[in-house]
């Protein structure tokens, strides 16, 4: 059984029917075939979303309640040090920002695997597979 | 299959050895079971919890990771 760590763009993607990546990552959320992580920098990144860019502050509360049922499946990692090191390193390496590569330390050691809807930095550089891609 | 020590009370193993003869199985195998269950009902309570919540999702234009990056303070 593998974890799937998921990053900001998968939660907010499950909850705008507009996005290309809604179904398949509404999909993952409601799978229980695996568990799901993610990292806690997740939370201000869809509070922001929800309240700088759709300009939906009650969007807030129900995107947070997504956040803790993942919290009680496999969790939120913490942004350590040394996590936040990892994450230095990997985005020097991949030239992407530190946030994305926050959710690739994030993923460590074992059989976790990141997912995203960000093409672009994250699934075209190998770092992470989009939802439905397994 | 890995192979691992766990400790617990007496009083639960005593319920555990039960459930196994119960079954006509072993003490490992009721353990696997019982793991697999709650690790299950986990992941159950989870994606019935968020399918409720997502009924209440409406559109917001979509390319949500690129307004993800743009939103981030920059350099």
């Amino acid at each position: 059984m593998s974890t799937l760590l998921l990053d900001a763009s998968v939660v907010l993607a499950a909850f705008d029917p507009d996005d290309a990546h809604c179904t398949p990552a509404a999909a993952l959320l409601g799978d229980t075939s695996v568990t799901l992580a993610t990292l806690d920098l997740v939370r201000y990144e869809v509070a922001n979303i929800a309240v700088r860019a759709w300009r939906s502050p009650d969007a807030v509360a129900p995107l947070l309640a997504v956040i803790e049922r993942i919290a009680e499946d496999g969790g939120v990692v913490v942004s350590t040090g040394a996590l936040m090191t990892r994450a230095a390193e990997l985005a020097e390496r991949h030239s992407i920002s530190v946030y994305d590569a926050a959710y690739v330390a994030a993923v460590g050691e074992g059989d976790r695997r990141l997912v995203s809807c960000d093409e672009r930095d994250l699934v075209s550089k190998g770092l992470a597979e989009l939802p439905g891609a397994s | 299959m890995a192979k691992v020590m766990v400790s617990m009370p007496e009083e639960l193993l005593v319920e555990v050895d039960a459930e196994a003869r119960r079954l006509g199985t072993s003490r490992s195998a009721v353990l696997r079971g019982f793991a697999d269950a709650a690790l299950h009902r986990r992941r159950v309570d989870r994606a019935d919890a968020i399918r409720a919540l997502l009924r209440e999702a409406a559109g917001h234009g979509g390319k949500v990771a690129e307004l993800v990056k743009a939103t981030r303070p920059g350099p």
